[in-house]
């Protein structure tokens, strides 16, 4: 029992007079970012105290004996930090600054256009900081509230690794605006997609013939899902009669296409709009 | 007709899947860069391209240099243009407090063990971590004021430009980070 005692009491004793040495740093082990905190200090006499980061150094005079107050701008960047303090000899302490509370978020949303019902095909990134723009490591619960272009809003909820969350996701059958906002404590950063009409589906045209001449338009161009190409978007018609072969590419105008065509004999005449392709017509012009 | 096209599939794929790097760490160790090891076996969401990993490996073997080199000599001018974003507003303000208090740090580089842990699935980001093997010396004049060998860690964010890279973080992290 004494002897365990005895023990106990040379250790302490040691480790105070290791302390009491001259210039000797006594530094938490971790701090947070952007908190002020105490370094304590042995010894007597005055020293150039350094503290040293991994983006931030800091050159000063202190006494020794004393309590050095590391101000809170001196550790806004996380990391490893090396106290050090001179006199005749030097010594240190090494001390780790975490990140603060999340306050950031850089929210990367791909692709901008999106065709409708594209499986997996947007990308969502959101990294997570503190104030001071440090990566925060701890795992952290973030918020995606989705707005689709029908109305209808669903929640998402992920937690960070390392700082970042990413997930994929399909676009929706409906083209228009779809709303994606990642929210994280008390910070929140919007993104819009814009889904778009997708390939044309049973692509249709109509021919009238007058004259030499016919006339083709196209019934409403739509995808599979019922929405509308843009207008611009090309449509091609192809003819091939006794003179060769033609095309014409012509843009979609209030959700049709059209072109005319002079005739030499039988012709045959198809549509396309970008990878579908419409129906194909015979007609009889005259020779 | 089918065997052909089946045989051509096969090729194909065959072809792609060797592009990946997913059979071995890739290694950047010429005579004026430290030695960048990258393991990319565990990556997500998206397998790192061959020719990818070879740049970023060369890259951030590349940056480590001119980390070492500035903050040594404390120039500005020695920053190359792999550091970008908070990696280089962070060095840039370093060397300026260097230079303020007279101060100057020189690293020995023996080696980074990196290893991507993330990577967007559009190519746009991509996070490392460090296993740097530095030998770190302080100076304040001539005198040395610290000095230090041991391994460090660091969470790397990279993001690509035209033909290059960057760095866009670079943050130390404790031991027990990864």
């Amino acid at each position: 029992m004494w002897r365990t005692v005895t023990c106990f009491a040379l250790l302490l004793v040691s480790a105070l007079w290791a302390f009491a040495q001259e210039g000797a740093l006594h530094a938490p082990k971790t701090v947070t970012a952007g908190n002020s905190f105490p370094i304590l200090t042995a010894g007597q006499g005055s020293a150039t105290f350094y503290l040293l980061g991994v983006g931030h150094v800091t050159k000063r005079t202190i006494q020794l004996g004393q309590e050095v107050i590391v101000p809170a701008s001196d550790i806004t960047i996380s990391g490893t930090y090396q106290a050090i303090a001179c006199s005749s000899s030097c010594s240190s302490a090494t001390f780790q600054v975490l990140p603060a509370a999340p306050a950031r978020l850089s929210f990367l949303l791909h692709p901008s256009r999106v065709p409708v019902s594209n499986g997996d095909a947007i990308n969502a990134t959101t990294l997570v900081f503190d104030r001071y723009r440090n990566t925060v490591l701890s795992p952290a619960k973030a918020e995606f509230h989705i707005t689709l272009p029908d109305g209808p809003t669903m929640t998402r909820i992920a937690q960070t690794t390392r700082g970042i969350i990413w997930f994929q996701m399909g676009s929706t059958s409906k083209q228009g605006r779809l709303q994606i906002v990642a929210s994280i404590a008390e910070v929140s950063e919007p993104r819009v997609i814009q889904q778009v009409a997708s390939d044309a589906c049973h692509l249709r045209m109509n021919a009238a013939s007058a004259g030499r001449y016919v006339k083709l338009e196209t019934d409403p161009i739509r995808d599979c899902a019922g929405n509308p190409l843009p207008d611009g978007t090309i449509v091609s018609f192809t003819k091939i009669d006794n003179a060769g072969r033609s095309t014409v590419d012509t843009p979609i105008k209030k959700d049709k296409a059209s072109a005319q065509f002079e005739v030499s004999g039988n012709a045959r005449i198809s549509v396309a709009c970008g990878v579908a392709l419409g129906n194909e017509l015979s007609v009889g012009g005259r020779p | 007709m089918k065997t052909v096209l089946l045989w051509v599939g096969l090729f194909t794929s065959a072809f792609l899947l060797l592009g990946r790097l997913q059979s071995g760490p890739l290694q950047v160790s010429a005579a004026t860069l430290p030695k960048v090891v990258l393991h990319a076996e565990s990556v997500t969401p998206r397998a790192i391209e061959q020719r990818t990993g070879e740049m970023v490996t060369h890259d951030y073997a590349q940056a480590w240099q001119d980390f070492a080199s500035c903050v040594d000599a404390n120039r500005t001018d020695l920053l190359s243009e792999l550091f970008t974003g908070e990696a280089k507003v962070r060095l840039m303000h370093l060397i300026a407090d260097q230079r303020k208090a007279g101060i100057r740090t020189h690293y020995e580089d023996h080696g980074h063990e990196v290893k991507a842990v993330f990577y967007s699935a559009d190519g746009g980001e991509m996070q490392l971590e460090d296993a740097a093997q530095l030998e770190m010396q302080v100076f304040d004049g001539q005198k040395m004021i610290y000095s230090a060998s041991s391994p460090r860690k660091y969470l790397v964010l990279m993001t690509p430009g035209a033909d290059r890279w960057y760095v866009r973080s670079l943050e130390s992290v404790g031991n027990d980070a990864f």
